[in-house]
């Protein structure tokens, strides 16, 4: 604590905490084989195992068409709530990616 | 003792070496303790050749009991000997000579076996003399049921009177033929004797012949038994008399079914017990022999030892016919026990002792086999297989040199059987040995097995540095990243990136709107409540009137955790950050974010009344710069404000205001006229047309309104109120008309009517007409409404109208 | 801690690398092969990686932005400082 309790409070010394302020937040969390979701971190461990309220996910699906022209199909879901496995994640962002 | 005055002795019988280990080093069974009696002119160290150092005699204690000595052996000297080497070229031998000599005894157990110890000075002791001595009663009964006696141990054999033949030691064993001639002459001698020839029948145990276990020295003296007691001829009682009645059946169950069942004449006694499994030919006989008649001496077991016998008379008496069956039938037996006496000729031949050890180098062998599949050569096969090496000791593997000592595995099996004249103290005692050494190598082996590293931690050391396989469970940093102390760091060379960075947090701190730094500051205040909240989970029981020292210093220790915990959530907090400094206050920037927000009521719980009027007035102050005020402002045309910031407004209103508002009920009149007038300090405008603003404005108006009605109010204390309320209402009235919602339509305006009606209870006659001026329309647009609506939804409209105009003594039923 | 405080101060370990670097740009590629371009944070032992400014490059492409980017170390198969 000492070393976040000074007046000027240091940057995220590590990178998990950056994920501890994203706590309570709307997270961008990218997962493997072309995943994405979006929701409200409620919990997270070291594993990056997280749980999100209110996700929205979206599956990326590359649909090959006749003319050997990759057309990226989205696949949306909902979740009120959702338990991530942390070794699918790749990437956690605080705010929605613009 | 010597001739010459020497010490006689031999080296190797001197120097006991009590610390010589086990039974993997090269015993000296022969050894005999050193009597210590040798005060000769002779030093012993002189002719010392230090072999005894090599040699281990642990056991020779007991060679007594192995070597049959007097009891006065122990004091005196024993014999010398026939050694006269003085140079001691025959001792370095000597064990081997012995050895070999064991082993030969070994070879030839039976035919060929030495002369008992009478006769031959001392054979070398080989674990089997027991076998050859006359007394020796094997302790292994089971085969003495196979000869049809009762396993009676205390039969010794010397105190037979009927047993002529166990001094007759060595006399040469008999085949088969010659023992069927030697019945074949008997039958020829006088029968009459029949009863007459009878041992005395006090004689406690059946003919030893039968009696004894496959002793090597019975075994021996087995085939002469016709010549002096002519016992053999039982059979021929069987034959004409085959005595089993219907009472004595259940004893014979397990009888050799030989008896021919004939003559039933005959009535058999009460069974005996001790005579199931008995040879069936011998009970028959004897039973017949003492017939009902003898029935009384029946009972006493021990007398009536079966002199099976029978004279050469009993068989003249037969008929022809009967005396050929009898032959026949005599030399079917006889070769039956011939046969059967080979097949046990070995039967003893292992002690438990010996079974023991056996187990023991098994367990060894398993501990330590290496199941190496590559080593399939046949030596190395072999020389692993235990057996083969005993079978290799046993049957005169060639010594390549005299001195070389037996194999362990011989020494030991050969040479460490003895011991059991001693008594069970003896046997007992090396049985826990053997057990113990068991114990010992299983708990070795258990624990060589614990020891060996399951699935030890794979650490490479390498370029990247200390590289660990882990697992799910315990995931290994792969790399020891020093962590950044910010601050002690930004002097270093080479860190001129990192004291950039350093420079720019510090200036986002400055400006208070950084929103990690803003997060950080949240997450430590959080850390620190839970602390806090853990903290009062800890508090000492309360104090009691009496004295206690240790609580009362718990309690101050407490107090003192806990007061340092609140400077640390203050400081946290940042309320105290000077105002203006940075563009947006660092407290109101952390009530800008969800979780700062529903920080407060938690914090509320841990501060004092002083922190929290600072911590009202912080917000009052910056009430036009909270989140929820300055971006829930409409914009013209638009009737909702987006769902985030009604989320925000939702969540200011749940978490923070109930929290500002009990605090605010506990304030005096003072201070609610205090924020009040903050509040006219900074743009009311704004602050009247958010739901947060105008609720705040509500409840300091009604808090006030209720120390009025309160009474006891100080007097200087409400004029100030009234003039502050005045102006208020000034730098409101202008806004008045604009501080609702969306249209009428929307129907969210019950706050608004509930500020009107703090605002117009508060008011003069004169700041009621101009309130209902101002706010007339919107008025008169809802009745109009609520005439439109469902009943149900209408009255609520108007009942929310009514909350203000009944303030002002109007009723919305005077407009219709 | 053992190599770190070693060779740290020369910068020749991969810690001491990472270290230094901290504050700077740097190039962040996946082994998927994705391409994260930003302000280096913070790493941690598991390569563990916060990013700051974080541009996604998918095949060379820009595709996203991020104010702070959090990469779980497995997933990193390079951090090169730019």
């Amino acid at each position: 604590m000492a070393d976040i309790d000074d007046g000027t409070s240091a940057p995220a010394s590590e990178p998990l905490d950056l994920v501890r302020l994203c706590l309570d937040e709307v997270v961008f969390v990218k997962l493997r084989g072309d995943r994405e979701l979006k929701g409200r971190l409620h919990a997270y461990d070291s594993h990056c195992n997280l749980v999100l309220g209110d996700v929205e996910e979206t599956v990326y699906v590359v649909d090959e068409d006749d003319e050997d022209e990759e057309a990226v199909k989205t696949i949306s879901k909902k979740s009120e709530m959702l338990f991530v496995r942390g070794d699918s994640v790749v990437l956690i962002s605080p705010q929605s990616p613009s | 003792m010597s001739f010459f005055g020497f010490d006689a002795t031999l080296p190797r019988d001197r120097g006991h070496n009590t610390s010589a280990p086990g039974f993997a080093q090269p015993a000296d069974p022969f050894a005999r303790p050193h009597d210590g009696d040798d005060d000769d002119a002779l030093d012993f160290e002189d002719t010392y050749d230090g072999l005894g150092d090599q040699l281990d005699e642990t056991d020779d204690v007991f060679n007594d009991d192995t070597f049959g000595a007097t009891e006065t052996a122990a004091s005196s000297k024993p014999a010398v000997g026939k050694d006269f080497d003085f140079f001691g070229q025959t001792a370095k031998v000597s064990n081997a000579i012995n050895e070999e000599a064991a082993r030969f005894t070994r070879q030839q157990p039976v035919r060929t076996a030495p002369v008992p110890s009478y006769t031959q000075p001392r054979p070398a002791r080989t674990g089997y003399e027991r076998y050859k001595e006359p007394e020796y009663v094997p302790e292994l009964q089971a085969d003495a049921n196979l000869w049809g006696t009762a396993p009676k141990r205390p039969a010794g054999l010397p105190d037979s009177p009927a047993t002529p033949s166990a001094p007759a030691s060595g006399r040469k064993m008999m085949s088969l033929e010659e023992v069927e001639a030697a019945m074949r002459a008997q039958k020829k001698q006088a029968q009459p004797a029949f009863q007459g020839q009878q041992p005395v029948t006090t004689q406690p145990q059946v003919n030893p012949q039968y009696a004894s276990a496959p002793s090597v020295q019975q075994y021996q003296n087995y085939p002469q038994q016709p010549f002096p007691g002519a016992p053999t001829a039982a059979p021929r009682e069987d034959l004409r008399q085959a005595p089993n009645g219907p009472a004595s059946q259940p004893v014979y169950i397990l009888q050799r079914p030989q008896a021919p069942p004939s003559q039933p004449n005959i009535p058999t006694g009460p069974a005996q017990p001790n005579q199931i499994l008995q040879n069936q030919n011998r009970h028959t006989s004897e039973q017949h022999r003492h017939g009902p008649s003898h029935h009384g001496h029946r009972q006493h077991g021990s007398r009536q030892h079966a002199p099976i016998i029978t004279h050469p008379q009993q068989l003249a008496n037969l008929s022809e016919e009967d005396r050929a069956a009898f032959l026949l039938e005599d030399a079917k037996r006889a070769k039956r026990n011939h046969k059967i006496f080979l097949l046990s000729k070995d039967n003893g031949l292992m002690t438990p002792q010996d079974k023991n050890f056996i187990t023991r180098i098994q367990l060894q062998q398993l501990v330590t086999a290496t199941g190496n599949p590559n080593e399939h050569g046949t030596d190395s096969a072999l020389s692993e297989d235990f057996y083969y090496q005993v079978h290799n000791q046993i049957r005169g593997g060639p010594r390549q040199h005299p001195g070389q000592p037996l194999s362990n595995f011989a020494q030991t099996y050969l040479f460490q059987t003895g011991g059991r004249h001693g008594g069970m103290r003896r046997q007992a005692r090396g049985g826990d040995n053997h057990m113990q050494r068991m114990e010992q190598q299983v708990q070795r082996a258990v624990e060589a097995a614990k020891n060996k590293p399951k699935n030890k931690q794979l650490v490479i050391e390498g370029s990247l540095g200390k590289i660990s396989f882990s697992n799910a469970k315990t995931p290994k940093p792969l790399l020891n990243i020093k962590r950044v102390e910010s601050g002690s760091d930004v002097h270093r060379p080479g860190s001129a990136a990192r004291a950039a960075s350093d420079r720019k947090a510090q200036k986002a701190s400055l400006n208070g709107g950084d929103r990690r730094t803003v997060l950080s500051a949240i997450e430590s205040v959080y850390s620190t409540l839970m602390k806090m909240e853990d903290h009062d989970r800890k508090m000492p029981p309360p104090l009691t009137d009496d004295i206690d020292p240790e609580l009362t210093g718990r309690h101050m220790d407490w107090r003192a955790e806990n007061q340092r915990l609140n400077d640390q959530l203050w400081q946290q907090l940042k309320v105290h950050e000077p105002i203006g400094a940075t563009h947006t206050h660092p407290f109101i920037a952390f009530l800008s974010y969800s979780k700062g927000k529903k920080a407060i009521p938690r914090v509320f719980r841990h501060i004092d009344h002083q922190q929290r009027t600072t911590i009202l007035t912080m917000i009052v102050v910056h009430l036009d710069q909270l989140d929820v005020v300055r971006n829930a402002q409409l914009l013209s045309g638009e009737t909702h404000l987006n769902a985030g910031i009604r989320e925000n407004v939702e969540l200011f209103s749940l978490a923070v205001m109930p929290s500002l508002f009990a605090y605010l009920s506990e304030a005096g009149l003072d201070i609610v006229t205090g924020v009040l007038g903050l509040i006219l300090g900074i743009n009311v405008d704004v602050v009247a047309r958010t739901r947060i603003g105008v609720s705040m404005l509500t409840m300091i108006l009604s808090r006030a309104e209720l120390i009025k009605q309160a009474g006891g109010v100080n007097q200087q204390e409400w004029e100030q109120w009234v003039s502050t309320y005045n102006g208020l209402f000034d730098a409101l009235e202008g806004t008045l008309p604009t501080i609702f919602p969306g249209t009428v339509n929307t129907g969210e305006d019950v706050y608004v009517w509930q500020f009107l009606a703090a605002i117009g209870i508060g008011a003069s006659p004169e700041q009621q007409q101009r309130l209902v001026m101002a706010v007339k329309d919107r008025v008169m647009e809802t009745v109009g409404l609520a005439k439109t609506l469902p009943p149900a939804m209408s009255s609520q409209r108007l009942a929310n109208v009514n909350l203000f105009m009944r303030s002002i003594g109007l009723d919305v039923e005077l407009l219709a | 801690m053992e190599n770190g405080s070693a060779a740290q101060g020369e910068g020749r370990d991969p810690s001491g690398f990472l270290s230094e670097i901290i504050g700077q740009g740097v190039t962040v590629k996946l082994n998927s092969g994705v391409v994260y371009k930003g302000e280096l944070q913070s790493v941690d032992g598991y390569m563990n990686i916060a990013l700051e400014k974080t541009e996604e490059h998918v095949n060379g492409v820009k595709k996203r932005s991020y104010g702070d980017a959090f990469v779980r170390g497995n997933n990193v198969m390079y951090i090169s400082a730019d």
